[in-house]
């Protein structure tokens, strides 16, 4: 009990728990409105898949810079297979989710044979992204797509917006194959101690490989989710999405050294920060002290975590 | 050809190599070569393309003061790339320097030159904290300077606002103007007039030799590279490394708050977009130039040439009508073709050599 008590997660859900409870009585319990809760979890979706898949990446120790941009992209492509080449929708959300995950391939191939930091190969080949986003449409937005699509975006499963449902559903996919599937502790060992790994067999490359590969496969399922509940799709998405896709699991706890992951509190920090999102809109507070709001947030957070590692000596 | 490239090029010496030469590799192996080489022809390239890449007074002009606000910003982040370490937040430190710089133009009428020096100290005391959070805490260098970005994002407009109640300061104080248009060309003595550089580029020079000396020369800048190389063994050597990592942060943050003036100059008004476009190229004037994200090894020469590189690419594909989308594209293809090619030269070059480190 003690041992579950000290953990980050625990932290972080008292403190969202808190937050929340706290959100709803300064509304007067408007935000547990069928409407506004309904929003709330919705546009969790996003935050919640971004992280993820930036903190695939961070078990082996790599960055992905891309993850923003490479989800603006998907969402640009599957726009533009539904609209201009008059694809159905299904057909659009597989080729999202596998164009992201080739993209991630290609990504984590770069990485093992050039040899060059991740976190530049990922700098550079979000730039030709953005590019390539903006070649879909330029400036113009894809929006009347398939119907179908949209009310999915829209539907509810017992009050709880699907498209969050399918976040969730993502996180313990993720969590599963990290704790229980022999790839995913390959992973984690080989981001732990890439040395001690090579040492049992694993292979390095592949693990790099693999990570890229997933991290990309979330964004396009981070694109997927943004066609489906946004309505409409244009060049500009993803540009928000970088920071928050690394305050996540940064907050949530997990090392960038890689090795270690934490799902339970990527997602408790996505919630904190959409917390802190739908706070300021409720109240009318700036934009810009959301930003500030959140940059001391996950400064804290690191702080914390160090501090706590030095309380208990180092025995984690 | 040689007017843009000439001033760094001659000015700054490479700061370190990026490995001890076991016997001397093969010239083809320096990679600054490279890139002088490839600039060159593009160079060639874009003018028999577009003869107006030529004309000295609407492109080569603009085009050296953009290399020397990007150089400025190259070197901002080699300073911290020397330990080792990143820095995320270089576009939001120019941001937070500049408004101090608006803010004494503005509401104190200092001299241009006070001005300057009022956001150099905000530059270097804001990448001081950074470090000394870096050095007191232990965190990973990229997560403190992201985080400290978040914040001056939201603290720089909230700044703005209150100052100004819009995005930037009407203030021109005197000179500025002269900065921003004037050459040596309209400066004359009798019959002889300057050569037609932008005024902005002396004061890159000057900060790139500065940066050059202190990593080749000054004991400071051996000690942060002995630091960014191995820290046990500076330690041990007696280097106080805290003290080193919180002074390259704070030349960070004072080549950022210069990079942020310079673009201020440029642009003729210190406003709240200033450092939105710095992050990309502060990490490819450095990396293009053949310096390691690993730490221990800066080259400023190759810096000033990565960031000549990338306004060329910019200034040709924009005269040949290419959107700022497009040349993205590009740009992100030139580094992975340069990184790329940049590995397969240190591959053969090892193996030409007798003991590779």
């Amino acid at each position: 009990m003690r041992s579950l008590i000290r953990t980050n997660e625990f932290t972080l859900a008292v403190i969202a728990a808190l937050g929340f409870a706290a959100l709803a009585v300064a509304t007067d319990f408007n935000l547990l409105t069928a409407g506004t809760l309904d929003a709330f979890l919705r546009f969790l979706a996003l935050p919640i898949v971004i992280g993820l898949a930036q903190m695939v990446v961070l078990a082996v120790g790599q960055m992905n810079l891309s993850v923003g941009v490479l989800t603006g992209f998907c969402a640009m492509a599957s726009g533009w297979l539904m609209i201009d080449a008059g694809l159905p929708a299904p057909v659009a959300v597989l080729a999202a989710l596998a164009l992201g995950a080739v993209v991630g391939l290609v990504n984590g191939l770069l990485v093992i044979f050039t040899r060059i930091n991740g976190f530049i190969v990922t700098l550079a080949t979000m730039t030709i992204l953005e590019g390539l986003r903006y070649g879909v449409n330029g400036t113009g937005t894809y929006q009347g797509y398939s119907p179908g699509l949209r009310e999915f975006g829209q539907a509810s499963l017992a009050g709880v917006p699907v498209v969050f449902l399918l976040a969730v559903a993502s996180a313990v996919a993720v969590a599963l194959f990290f704790r229980r599937t022999v790839p995913g502790r390959h992973l984690l060992a080989s981001g732990g101690n890439p040395f001690a790994a090579r040492l049992s067999g694993i292979s390095n490359d592949r693990a790099l490989v693999l990570a890229h590969t997933l991290s990309g496969l979330l964004a396009g399922f981070a694109a997927v989710i943004v066609v489906a509940a946004f309505g409409s799709v244009n060049a500009s998405i993803g540009d928000d999405l970088l920071l928050p896709s690394f305050a996540a699991p940064i907050i949530g706890g997990v090392a960038l050294a890689g090795g270690m992951i934490s799902v339970t509190g990527t997602v408790l920090a996505a919630f904190l920060v959409r917390l802190v999102d739908v706070s300021q809109s409720q109240f009318d507070i700036n934009r810009r002290w959301v930003d500030l709001i959140i940059g001391a947030v996950v400064l804290g957070a690191v702080l914390l975590g160090q501090f706590r590692d030095k309380l208990s000596g180092g025995t984690r | 050809m040689k007017t843009e490239t000439a001033p760094e090029a001659s000015a700054a010496p490479p700061a370190a190599e990026p490995r001890p030469p076991t016997r001397a590799l093969p010239v083809w192996a320096n990679p600054r070569l490279g890139l002088l080489i490839v600039i060159a022809v593009l160079v060639a390239l874009f003018s028999s393309l577009t003869p107006a890449f030529l004309d000295p007074r609407l492109t080569l002009a603009p085009l050296q003061a953009d290399i020397s606000v990007y150089a400025v910003v190259g070197l901002a982040q080699l300073a911290v790339l020397s330990l080792g370490h990143m820095n995320m937040a270089v576009g939001r430190m120019a941001a937070l320097s500049t408004f101090a710089m608006g803010l004494a133009y503005d509401r104190l009428g200092v001299p241009l030159l006070v001005g300057l020096l009022v956001g150099l100290a905000v530059g270097a005391g804001i990448g001081a904290l950074a470090g000394l959070l870096i050095a007191k805490t232990g965190v990973n260098s990229f997560v403190v300077t992201l985080a400290l970005d978040f914040g001056l994002l939201g603290l720089v407009t909230i700044l703005y606002t209150w100052a100004t109640g819009g995005v930037s300061f009407a203030v021109q104080p005197s000179g500025l103007s002269a900065l921003r248009f004037d050459t040596f060309a309209d400066y004359c003595m009798g019959e002889v007039c300057g050569p037609r550089i932008p005024l902005v580029v002396p004061i890159a020079v000057a900060a790139a030799l500065g940066v050059g000396l202190l990593f080749r020369r000054a004991r400071l800048g051996r000690e942060i590279l002995m630091t960014g190389s191995n820290p046990v063994a500076a330690e041990l050597s007696g280097i106080p490394t805290h003290r080193r990592v919180v002074a390259a942060h704070a030349l960070s943050g004072l080549l950022a708050a210069l990079a942020g003036f310079l673009l201020a100059a440029n642009n003729g008004a210190f406003s709240a977009t200033i450092g939105e476009s710095f992050l990309l190229p502060s990490f490819l004037a450095p990396v293009l130039g053949g310096t390691l994200l690993a730490g221990g090894a800066v080259s400023v020469l190759g810096t000033a040439l990565g960031a000549t590189l990338t306004q060329v690419i910019y200034k040709g594909l924009n005269l040949l009508q290419f959107s700022l989308e497009e040349l993205k594209l590009y740009i992100g293809l030139v580094l992975l073709a340069a990184l790329s090619l940049d590995r397969l030269r240190a591959v053969l070059a090892e193996r030409r050599a007798v003991s590779p480190s």
